[in-house]
Order: structure tokens, then C-alpha cells, then sequence
């Protein structure tokens, strides 16, 4: 049983690999996705899906989730740097856990010779090909400015729900939307932790809700968060008085929640996937590509529910 | 005359409020084996707490070497000298013999660094003082059996320089072909001049190792004489204060015609050796109103016979049981008390009571199902019933709701035996049903077979107290290695034959 | 000769340092010391009263609301610890449930009905606790590592059936796209209301309901009994026949069944059926047990000092909130009140 198990495997990989020779010249594309486990990484998947099926006839994707481990993450970067090296290989995307242990790999493979785009997460060289990500200071940016034209002149006191205060992520959405209220007379008046997750943001917010008698909006770092706070202003019977405003626009989620009209508006941190994946077939068909890109967000309200691009993405090379 | 070691003057203590001990003199002399006598609750726990420096803040003074002490620990008192051999051995069970002699006090050639080489060469040396020259020192603690481990005990006392034993029941734990074995070490280290200050409830012990006795009673200091001059008599009298004509009640003739309980070719297959048998292929019968007697040595299988026929080893026990001449062999405790067979257990702390649950949730507990109706507890029935085991056994408690493990050992025990009575037995197992209970107590269950064997229970008595044995059983089966080598009449019995039948012969 | 002296009547010693003095004897009550904590806890809240918010109601009703959750868990798992057991995949279960809920009510091209969805539900949770009560009864399995094999798989099987993203009122379609369902069912929106005047969560109630049937079946029922006896001394239980694997397989599977019922809370709470829910849950209801006076050693606790445990901790994160205290802070905090308030418990027993 075991033996005729391992031949029928033997068949399919060799079908496997001579049914892609006989083919014309795939590129086969691996992807190294540190955690599938997050909403926002599985739509990123989603994307990534959609992108590469637009070429179906001249990429293909391997794909490999390292599920929140830094070790298994790194064996699998090695296990594409073998691949290229036996040539099953033409190009790897990864999105890294973290930066530190994952440089010295990441440029390993690339002075082998292996074209890497690193997505979302920087690592601390520049030996890579390209870097796209998204730049969470120029979302709340953004949000910043989106509050202060709609708001600004009313004196307007708003909540803003923090994802968590110590993370960088948090942190450069909070300073964006700081710096894009300033000069209104727009004030924030309780700023507070909900460590990005739903059933805390709602806690919060109720808090904040039996405080203040009058809140005018209420800025959240994730749309579960703005979700949460709308379900206590709604128990209390305030959510009509009250602006939702969320990041992220998950298209199950914080777009669908503008277009139900829970949340006011959503930014969205971008996947970067039809970047990147345009910029894989820039390469494969011999042209530059940039050193970095630095991803544009888009607004979803209640005018523009399908999106509006906000700036331009920023090109450096 | 020699020196003393330990001295006590006017000593008395109380817990808020409560005076439990009161105006003690008590010394100890190098050299000597001073019994502690007294009923459970007397107040001699607390006394060798006081010394051994458990019990701060006592009245009156203490001496060590003559000199004034107050401990503020035990470690304190250790480092004095004083060294308590436990009842619950204070050993780690998976550390071997040197480590744990050495605990905390490891010898140390550099501060960061002891000296494996020395500690051995001093453990032999300690062990070889106590008969155990051969043992192999790299052996987790646990392997040993109580009584060697006992003694890797005292080599750590010994190892601690300490010069005053406090042993509080040593024997209560090991058979009783070691007990002579510990006597001599006891003797060896009288005769070294250490002191010794023994507690024990067998009143055969305390002849055969005593040089005086003191007895206590309800915390006061009732004498202390040298043993040759306390004879038993006087000394139960001071004990219970009041005269006991004997420490067992009259065994009364209450066996009936009508065999209660059956065995036949009982075997209980041992789980760790395939092919060998704890109990091997036993069988006896036990009438109404009959106290059948077990007698046998550590090991001899009794006590495993006893769970057995309770179910306790579930289907590794074979052969047939008949209650009433009915069939059955219980698969478990739980279909055994309904089927009327009730077992005490010999342990009471590990297999007895539920320490933190009420006298009366103790009492309850294996008849549960007869005050409830619908799984929902009737607990007025329940309560009725608690009180009516109270009287019966004279429990001596404060309420019923109070957690068992606030009694003394004897209330205790009783609270046990009614949950058994609780379940209306018509067999009745008792395995070492007296064991640290004290005198008055002991009376009490004694008095108490007597009378449930006139109502025609049959009940199966384990004892490692000999005269115990002889007193209460009407017949006496001896077994050895899982098999019957002797079954005797009460009127035939002596304790050589006893002995003798238990070593195999 | 006078054989049978009447022993009983000699005067009654006193049975060691039992008896005390009225005050202390108060003190000595667990239910007291765990008030205790709880009045420390208020006494913080009525001087950091966030602008006089700690004294409206509505203060009150949303920790109310907030606890709910996790009460219902720590009731189940004052149950298990009793029986000197643990049961770590309380969160995990809670992921589990929730998201059956929100799948069979909102994400199914046929919704299925209120009634069944719940029923179902309440049946997962009870076979996962009575397969973690078979293991830990039948084969000896340490409560830790059978509870905590059944955390991970739990959250597996949440994930699996879920996708791992959440679940919402987005029907999705294998090819990736999705579509909404407008209206969400009645049964959430009642989970999510309040009732008595718009006063009381209706989580809350049925968080009542949850520790009344745990008080019941811990004081009332014979299983209460045998759950205690097993916590204090197991094989003197199954020596006075208690029923040992019966009753483990009850106590965890009614743990599971309350863990059920949390998750249906969660879900219709957030109005979702997130995988992630429920991460950490195991942690804070132990907390809550503890901080309420119930042994982790077993045999001892009470639903009762569960419910002021809950509310302590309850408190503790509400006046947290209410003062938009930073997340480090709240942290050093709550494990500084843990270690407290279980210093006034195990200043008890000598």
C-alpha cells in the first residue's frame, strides 16, 4: 500500500514537471507570506490570487504560509532559494515577519541572483529588488484631513481608538491623522488602547460614551474597531450622532461597512498586490523596476463607495 | 546523673483564646527514650511543636543544653540540634539518598561548588551506623521501601549533627517484622547519648522501648515516671483519666448460624509481575454476627484482599463472592455498597476523608443517592442522618458543617465509620480501623463492632495490633505471600502462632 | 466489672484552634475576603471617578455587559476547578461556537433557524467539554494537557470552518467575491438588547442564568457533591462510590455547554463570528475564579465567590477604561490587583 502510494506520488510530480516543459516559458513566481492567520493577509492572498490569474497563461504562483513563525518562514525562503538554484524558480515575493532575522536570507537570495520584491514589512538592507508597501503615516493622514474638512469649524471633540499605543503601526496612523487635524479647532478628547480587536473597542467606547455627552466622530486604527464602537453607540442610541471612521477597508469589512452605513469612512492600507505583480511582468518582460514603492491609500464614504485613490503612489528607484 | 538535653518549664500555649497546653515541665535526658503519652488532642503535638520551634509564643521557658531558647523557626531549632523524624517523611521522593541527606547543607569545597566525593564517603559512613551499609546510594528516594527510607531519615538528622530525636508514631508506617529493626537503631543511638522523645499510640511500643513516660491529658501534665514504675494499667488510667478495667471490651457471642459472606478461590492478579498474585486463590466464609479476623505481615495481601472483595481493583480481582448467598463479585466500590459491602479503608488522609468537605458531606458521602431524588439532595434527610451517625459514635465536634480535617484522628475516624454505617453494610471491611486513634477512641470502635455483630453484620477486621486482634476476632486467618497458612478459633489463638503462621512457617 | 464505660461523655476538648473570636471568625469567611477585594476595587473607582461617570448606571450596566462573557466562562470554569481540574480551552471553544453561530445563521445560502443554530451550538460545546472530561476520566489524562490539546484544536477547527477570516453577514463564493445579506437575524439583535427599562444587557441575565444552574447543580444536585469530593480527596470518592468518570465527563461537558453559550454571547455581540474571539479568555476566567476564593488545588469554591471574583475584575477594567488608562498601565495593574486580592484570600489558612 505504502509502495503504490509512492509511485502514484512519483507520477504526479512528474506529470507535474514535464507537463510544464512541454508548455511555453512560465514564470513561476513563489510567495513567502509570513501569517495567513490576519484578515487583512488572507484578503492579501485574495488579491494576490486575482492578480496573478490576469496572466494565467505566463505566471505561476507558489505559495507558502509561514504561519506567524519566524524560523519556519526563514526554512521556506531556503527551500525557494533551492528552487532557483535547481531552476523551478524565477522570482520570490515575500512579506517578512520581522526585519532583523530575515536580511541576511533575503540577501542571500538576491546575490544569488533571484529577483525579491519584499512586501509590506522592510528588512534592514537594500539587497533586495524592490520594496512595495503601504505607509500607515500618510493613511492617517488621510483620515486626518478627511475629519478636519468635515468637521472643522463646528468644534468637534472626537474619540480615537487606538490599536495599540507601543506599535509603530498605531503610532504613525495616530501621528498621521494628528497632523492632518491641526490648525482645525477639531479636538480629541479620549484616546485610548483597544489592541486592534472588536469586543475591546466596544468596552471603550461605552466607556467613553457614559463620559461624554457629546462625541462628534470617533477615529479607530482598524474598522473592527470602529465596528465595535458603532455597536455601543447604537445600544445606547447615539450612532446616528456620531461619524465612524475606520482603517484597513477589508472589502468584507470596513467597505462593506460604508456601504451598510455603519462607518462614515474607511482608508485603505493597501496590499499592493496589482503593483506588484504588474512589476513582476515588467521584469519578465526585461524592463526596470523601481527600488521602492511606497503605496497610496484610497477613501471609501458615503460619495465615493467603490474608493477614491488619495495621492499617488510614491516611486523612488 | 545525665545531662539534659531538653527542659521545660511551666510551658503552656493558646490559640485565640483557647488554652491547649498548660503549665508543662518536661526534660530530657541524654541517653534516654522519653514516651509521649497522652488521647489524641492531649496536647502532644503541640508540645514537640514547641520545641522543635513550629509553635512560637508559648508561656514558660525552654532549655536546650541548658541553655534559654526561643526559636523563631524550625530551622532554627534544627540548627540547635533538634531533629524531627516525621510521620510524612520529609524526603524528596525523586532525589537520591545523598542528595537528600545533604539538602540544604551541602558540603562545599568552594561556595559555588560542594563535594559529591565527600558527600558519599559520609553518607556510607552514616548508613553503615544504621544497617545499611549496601544501599545503593543513587537510588531516587522513592524506590526504597518506608522503613529504609525512614532511616535515610534519621542519617540526615544524624548528618545534621542533631543530638535530640523527636519521632512522632514511627512504626505506624512500617510492618512489623521492622520494628525491632528500628528499636535497635533506637537503643544503638541511646546508647550513643542522644535523646529521644517518641510518641506513640501502641501501648506494646512504649514497654519495649520506654526508660520514663509523661503522660498528658486535655493539655495538663498529668506525671512523668520511668517506665518500670507506670505499670499499663496505671498508665491507661492517667491517660483517659479515669480507670479502663481493660483497653478492649469483653468480646460478646453473637455469631449466628447463617453464612453472610461467601469467598471462594478469591484471587487478585498482581499489575506489575504478569503471572504472580497478590491474593492467591482464598477461600472462607463469614457468618451473621461474626468478626473474622486477618492477620499477615506488610505484603501479605490482606489489606489487597480486602479492597478486592470491595472492588476496588475492579476486573484484575477473580473468583466468587457470596453475600446472603447471592452471587456477586462487586466490579467497583460503587455497585459493592449497594450491594451491602462497605469498606475502611487504612488511610484515612489518602483514601478516607474529603478534608475540606463538612462532617456531615463526609458522613453523606457514599449514600448520597438515598437523601436525593432526582440527582437533587434532600438536605434535611441528609442532615438527619449525619446527626443520627453523631450520636450513635458520639463524634465529638463543634458543628456538623465544620470541615473533617479540623477533628482530631479519633473523630475522624468515627465520621468514617458512619459514612460506612451510613450505607447499612451487612459486610463490613475494616482495615486498621483504630490506627492513630487514640485509647478512648479505640474503646469506643471496639464497643461499636460489638455491637453491630449483634445485629448480625459480619464484619472482617484487619489489625497490625496483635492484641487488638486477639481480643475482637473470633476466628483469625493468617496470610502470607497471598495465601491462607493458618485459620484459628479465637480460643486457640496466641500471638506466636500469629507470628509464626504470618512469617510462613 | 463495668466493661463499656461510657467515653462519649468525657468533657469536649477543644478541636484544635477552630474556635475563635466573632470578628475573626468573620474574617475567616472566604466570601468576606473576597468582598474585601471587591470594596478595595470600588473604593478605587469612587476616587477615580472619571468626572462622576463611575456613578451613572450606565457605568455600571456596560461592565455589566462587558463581564458577561467571561463570567459565563468563569462559572464554568469554577466547575472544573473544583474538581481539581483546569480547563484551558474555554477560549478556543468560545471561537469555535461563534463562529458555527454566525456561519448557520448569516453565511449560509439557507439560513438556518434561530432554534437549531442555538441547539446545535450548545451541543458542540457540550461533546468537546465531554470528550476533555472522557480523557482526563477514562485515561488519566492531566487536565492541563488534555484541555490544552483541545485549546489548540478548538481554535483549528474554528479557523477551518470559518476560513480563517471572519465571519459576518458576507456571503462569500469560492471564486473569492461576496455579497451581503442585509438584514441580520432577530435572535442577535435580541442577544444584543437590553431589557427592565433598557437597564440590564440581556447577556447579563443570561450570565445570571448560567451561575444560578452552576450554584444548583454545585449545591443542590448530588453531581454537586460528588464534583467537590473528587476536588478534595479522589480516591476516597470513588472508595465511597462516587461515579468518577461519569462525573468528570459532566463537570467538563458542562463546562464546554457554558463555553457554548459564551460564544453564542460573543457572536451575537459583535455581530460576527470572529476565530480569533475568545484568545486569552482561559486566563482571565481563571483570574476571576481565584481572585474569588476558589482553590486551584480543588474541593473547595463556590459559584457564589465566583460571582464577586467576576466583579472585581470586572470593575478593575471598567475604572481602567473609564480613566482611558494606557494598555502597559492597565496591565501592571490588573497583575498587581490579582496578586493582592489573593493575598487576602491566602492570609486564611495558616
Amino acid at each position: 500500500m505504502k509502495k503504490l502510494c509512492l509511485l502514484l506520488g512519483l507520477l504526479l510530480i512528474g506529470q507535474a514537471v514535464f507537463g510544464l516543459q512541454a508548455g511555453e516559458k512560465k514564470w513561476r513566481v513563489g510567495f513567502s507570506q509570513c501569517n495567513l492567520g490576519e484578515p487583512w493577509r488572507a484578503n492579501m492572498y485574495e488579491d494576490l490570487k486575482r492578480e496573478v490569474a490576469k496572466y494565467a497563461n505566463e505566471i505561476e504562483l507558489i505559495h507558502k504560509d509561514a504561519q506567524n513563525d519566524t524560523s519556519v518562514q526563514q526554512a521556506q525562503i531556503r527551500e525557494f532559494i533551492n528552487d532557483f538554484e535547481a531552476g523551478n524558480l524565477d522570482i520570490l515575493l515575500v512579506s517578512p515577519k520581522e526585519a532583523a532575522p530575515f536580511t541576511p536570507i533575503i540577501g542571500e537570495a538576491f546575490q544569488a541572483g533571484l529577483p525579491v520584491f519584499v512586501i509590506d514589512r522592510e528588512i534592514l538592507s537594500d539587497q533586495y529588488t524592490t520594496f512595495i508597501g503601504g505607509d500607515n503615516t500618510v493613511i492617517g493622514l488621510a483620515a486626518g484631513k478627511w475629519t478636519a474638512e468635515k468637521f472643522n469649524g463646528k468644534g468637534a471633540l472626537g474619540v480615537e481608538l487606538q490599536g495599540l499605543s507601543t506599535v509603530t503601526a498605531a503610532q504613525e496612523r495616530g501621528s498621521g491623522f494628528h497632523e492632518g487635524i491641526k490648525g482645525s479647532d477639531i479636538k480629541i478628547i479620549f484616546q485610548v488602547d483597544m489592541k486592534w480587536l472588536e469586543p475591546d473597542a466596544r468596552q471603550e467606547m461605552e466607556s467613553a460614551l457614559s463620559r461624554f455627552p457629546k462625541i462628534d466622530f470617533v477615529y479607530a486604527h482598524n474598522d473592527p474597531g470602529a465596528h465595535g464602537a458603532y455597536l455601543a453607540a447604537q445600544a445606547v442610541g447615539r450612532e446616528k450622532e456620531i461619524a465612524f471612521l475606520g482603517v484597513d477597508a477589508l472589502p468584507h469589512e470596513g467597505v462593506s461597512y460604508v456601504k451598510q452605513g455603519i462607518l462614515s469612512a474607511t482608508f485603505l492600507y493597501p496590499s499592493g498586490m496589482d503593483l506588484a505583480i504588474e512589476h513582476v511582468m515588467k521584469l519578465k518582460r526585461g524592463e526596470k523596476v523601481p527600488k521602492r514603492i511606497m503605496l497610496a491609500t484610497k477613501a471609501y464614504d458615503k460619495e465615493h463607495p467603490d474608493g477614491v485613490t488619495i495621492g499617488e503612489p510614491v516611486v523612488t528607484w | 546523673m545525665a545531662e539534659i538535653l531538653v527542659k521545660l518549664t511551666g510551658v503552656g500555649m493558646t490559640f485565640s483564646g483557647v488554652s491547649v497546653l498548660r503549665g508543662v515541665d518536661f526534660d530530657l535526658r541524654a541517653g534516654e527514650v522519653h514516651v509521649l503519652a497522652g488521647e489524641n488532642g492531649a496536647g502532644k503535638s503541640t508540645l514537640i511543636k514547641i520545641i522543635s520551634g513550629v509553635y512560637t509564643g508559648f508561656e514558660g521557658t525552654l532549655e536546650i543544653f541548658g541553655k534559654n531558647q526561643s526559636f523563631s523557626s524550625p530551622i532554627e531549632a534544627n540548627h540547635a540540634g533538634i531533629s524531627v523524624i516525621h510521620q510524612e517523611m520529609s524526603l524528596i521522593p525523586g532525589m537520591d539518598v545523598v542528595d537528600n541527606i545533604f539538602l540544604g547543607r551541602e558540603i562545599r569545597r568552594f561556595p559555588w561548588r560542594f563535594s559529591r566525593n565527600q558527600e558519599v564517603a559520609r553518607t556510607r559512613e552514616l548508613l553503615a551506623r544504621l544497617n545499611l551499609a549496601d544501599l545503593d546510594l543513587h537510588q531516587p528516594v522513592e524506590e526504597f521501601p518506608m522503613t529504609i527510607r525512614q532511616r535515610i531519615e534519621i542519617a540526615k538528622a544524624l548528618a545534621y549533627q542533631a543530638r535530640i530525636f523527636i519521632m512522632d508514631e514511627p512504626t505506624s508506617a512500617i510492618p512489623e517484622s521492622e520494628v525491632e529493626l528500628l528499636f535497635n537503631i533506637i537503643r544503638d543511638l541511646k546508647s550513643q547519648g542522644f535523646g529521644i522523645i517518641y510518641i506513640t499510640h501502641k501501648m506494646e511500643e512504649i514497654y519495649r522501648i520506654a526508660d520514663r513516660i509523661t503522660v498528658l491529658r486535655n493539655g495538663d501534665m498529668v506525671d512523668t515516671a520511668s517506665a518500670s514504675e507506670l505499670p499499663e494499667r496505671e498508665l491507661v488510667k492517667k491517660m483517659v483519666g479515669r480507670e479502663l478495667s481493660s483497653r478492649f471490651p469483653p468480646r460478646r457471642q453473637t455469631i449466628r448460624k447463617d453464612v453472610r459472606l461467601e469467598v471462594k478461590n478469591f484471587s487478585i492478579a498482581n499489575p506489575d509481575i504478569d503471572g504472580m498474585f497478590l491474593v492467591d486463590n482464598v477461600s472462607f466464609d463469614v457468618h451473621a454476627g461474626e468478626i473474622l479476623g486477618l492477620a499477615g505481615l506488610q505484603g501479605s495481601g490482606n489489606s489487597e484482599l480486602l479492597n478486592g472483595l470491595f472492588g476496588a481493583f475492579g476486573s484484575r480481582a477473580r473468583g466468587q463472592m457470596l453475600v446472603d448467598g447471592v452471587n456477586y463479585l462487586g466490579p467497583n466500590p460503587s455497585k459493592s455498597i449497594r450491594r451491602g459491602v462497605s469498606l475502611l479503608t487504612n488511610d484515612r488522609k489518602a483514601s478516607g476523608i474529603v478534608p475540606e468537605a463538612s462532617v456531615r458531606g463526609n458522613i453523606s458521602l457514599a449514600s448520597l443517592r438515598r437523601f436525593s431524588s432526582y440527582y437533587w439532595i434532600n438536605h434535611r434527610r441528609e442532615d438527619e442522618a449525619a446527626q443520627r451517625q453523631e450520636k450513635s459514635l458520639s463524634i465529638r465536634l463543634h458543628s456538623l458543617a465544620q470541615p473533617i480535617i479540623t477533628l482530631s484522628g479519633g473523630n475522624q475516624q468515627k465520621t468514617l465509620l458512619g459514612r460506612w454505617l451510613e450505607t447499612a453494610p451487612k459486610v463490613l471491611l475494616l482495615d486498621e480501623p483504630t490506627r492513630g486513634v487514640d485509647v478512648g477512641a479505640k474503646f469506643e470502635i471496639y464497643d461499636l463492632m460489638n455491637r453491630l455483630t449483634a445485629d448480625g453484620m459480619a464484619i472482617l477486621l484487619i489489625t497490625s495490633e496483635l492484641p487488638e486482634l486477639l481480643a475482637m476476632a473470633d476466628r483469625i486467618i493468617v496470610l502470607h505471600r497471598g495465601l491462607i497458612t493458618a485459620e484459628m478459633r479465637h480460643d486457640e489463638a496466641t500471638q506466636e502462632k500469629i507470628v509464626h503462621a504470618a512469617m510462613g512457617a | 466489672m463495668n466493661p463499656t464505660v461510657p467515653l462519649g461523655n468525657t468533657p469536649s476538648r477543644p478541636e484544635k484552634a477552630t474556635e475563635v473570636s466573632g470578628l475573626t471568625s468573620l474574617f475567616a469567611k472566604p466570601w468576606v475576603r473576597a468582598f474585601m477585594a471587591l470594596i478595595v476595587i470600588l473604593l478605587i473607582g469612587m476616587i477615580f471617578n472619571a468626572n462622576g461617570t463611575f456613578f451613572r448606571w450606565s457605568a455600571h450596566r456596560d461592565m455589566l455587559r462587558q463581564t458577561s462573557v467571561f463570567g459565563i466562562l468563569a462559572t464554568a470554569m469554577t466547575l472544573v476547578v473544583i474538581t481539581g481540574g483546569i480547563d484551558l480551552g474555554v477560549g478556543s471553544i468560545v471561537a469555535a461556537v461563534a463562529v458555527i453561530y454566525s456561519t448557520f445563521l448569516m453565511a449560509l445560502p439557507v439560513p438556518f433557524s434561530a432554534a437549531s443554530t442555538i441547539l446545535f451550538c450548545l451541543a458542540v460545546g457540550a461533546v468537546f467539554g465531554v470528550w476533555n472530561g472522557f480523557l482526563i476520566g477514562k485515561f488519566k489524562f492531566q487536565a492541563f494537557i488534555a484541555t490544552l490539546a483541545m485549546m489548540t484544536f478548538a481554535r483549528g477547527f474554528a479557523k477551518y470552518i470559518s476560513g480563517g477570516r471572519k465571519v459576518m453577514n458576507a456571503i462569500f463564493f469560492p471564486d473569492g467575491t461576496f455579497k451581503y445579506n442585509p438584514v441580520f437575524p432577530e435572535i442577535t439583535d435580541w442577544l444584543n438588547s437590553r431589557i427592565l427599562g433598557n437597564n440590564i444587557a440581556i447577556v447579563t441575565i443570561i450570565m445570571l442564568c448560567c451561575m444560578f444552574i452552576g450554584w444548583v447543580v454545585l449545591s443542590r444536585l448530588v453531581w454537586g457533591r460528588y464534583i467537590y469530593s473528587i476536588g478534595g480527596n479522589e480516591e476516597a470518592a470513588r472508595l465511597s462510590g462516587v461515579p468518577i468518570l461519569a462525573t468528570k465527563m459532566l463537570t467538563y461537558g458542562l463546562s464546554g455547554f457554558f463555553c457554548a453559550v459564551a460564544g453564542i454571547c460573543q457572536a451575537a455581540q459583535e455581530y460576527q463570528g470572529d476565530p480569533e474571539a475568545g484568545t486569552g479568555y482561559e486566563l482571565t476566567a481563571i483570574g476571576m475564579v481565584v481572585i474569588g476564593g476558589t482553590s486551584l488545588a480543588g474541593g473547595r469554591g463556590s459559584i457564589g465567590l465566583t460571582l464577586i471574583g467576576v466583579l472585581t475584575m470586572g470593575y478593575l477594567v471598567k475604572i481602567l477604561s473609564l480613566n482611558a488608562v494606557a494598555e502597559s498601565t492597565r496591565l501592571m495593574v490588573t497583575g498587581a490587583i490579582i496578586v493582592i486580592a489573593v493575598l487576602f484570600q491566602s492570609s486564611r489558612r495558616k
